[in-house]
């Protein structure tokens, strides 16, 4: 039974507990997955035009709010990416991992987990079939950024629950 | 901005209906646009947290742009809507904005 939990660790705190090993590779990787962002496919999809056919509207958009939004994306992943040189082992639980970062970096940890669920799909061409896949090959590129997504999905639905004050549904 | 029409008379200028005057007080519409990866409750999320709307209306509009694709999420002036747009893209959600055709 993998006990994943994102809760207050007091007043100042966030712990993510029961983190399965594989998930915390996973987050591991997450630096290296935010720097595809400026890949086309990524830049595509994180930084989309504000209208559908009005050029002039979406060039001064790409100009104005396009260093806005990356400052932003950036910042993020850089929050997250020190945040993730605390991962250790739990040493309560097994095999577990475990991570605490300050209660405001919750933000960034939602963007930059969204963040890497979107540019997995971009790079990997993850549409709507792959996405409700429930057999993974591990040989196939494809269904492993799949499975990805999904495990990072995990995680920042426990964020969102944290956030809404919701009881989360917290065990896989 | 249209130019000035001069008219002949000492200090007395015409200034022309604007075009974009006219595009800032018509209507314009925030458009969500579904995507494969973006979690239901992420987007249920983030409506509530951009727009302040209740959880109820922000599922209803979520559960939209999940079944039709897309969902008019907000109507109002062009410069509401702009930002609006900027808060979801920088949620990294799917959001354009059209000229309301009402």
């Amino acid at each position: 039974m993998i006990d994943l939990k994102v809760q207050p660790l007091d007043e100042k705190r966030i712990l993510i507990s029961g983190i399965p090993p594989v998930l915390a590779a996973m987050l591991r990787e997450v630096p290296e997955i935010l720097e595809l962002r400026d890949s086309p496919d990524a830049r595509a999809r994180l930084y989309p035009n504000p209208t559908a056919d009005n050029d002039k509207i979406n060039q001064e958009w790409r100009q104005m709010a396009g260093p806005e939004l990356r400052h932003l994306f950036v910042s993020a992943g850089e929050t997250v990416g020190r945040d993730l040189t605390a991962l250790a082992v739990d040493g309560e639980s097994g095999d577990a991992w475990r991570v605490a970062f300050p209660i405001e970096h919750v933000p960034a940890w939602i963007n930059a987990l969204n963040q890497a669920r979107l540019i997995l799909g971009e790079v990997h061409k993850i549409d709507e079939v792959e996405m409700n896949r429930t057999d993974f090959d591990p040989q196939s590129a494809k269904h492993m950024a799949a499975l990805r997504i999904h495990l990072l999905g995990y995680l920042l639905h426990l964020f969102v629950e944290l956030d809404s004050g919701d009881e989360p549904e917290n065990r896989i | 901005m249209a130019p000035p029409i001069e008219t002949g008379q000492p200090g007395v200028i015409i200034i022309g209906e604007t075009k974009a005057k006219d595009e800032l007080s018509s209507p314009w519409n925030v458009i969500v646009h579904n995507d494969p990866i973006n979690l239901m409750s992420y987007v249920t999320m983030v409506f509530m947290r951009v727009f302040g709307y209740p959880r109820v209306r922000a599922e209803t509009l979520m559960l939209e742009v999940h079944h039709k694709g897309r969902s008019l999420v907000w109507s109002g002036g062009r410069e509401q809507a702009e930002h609006y747009v900027r808060q979801l893209h920088s949620y990294q959600l799917l959001a354009t904005m059209e000229k309301s055709e009402t």
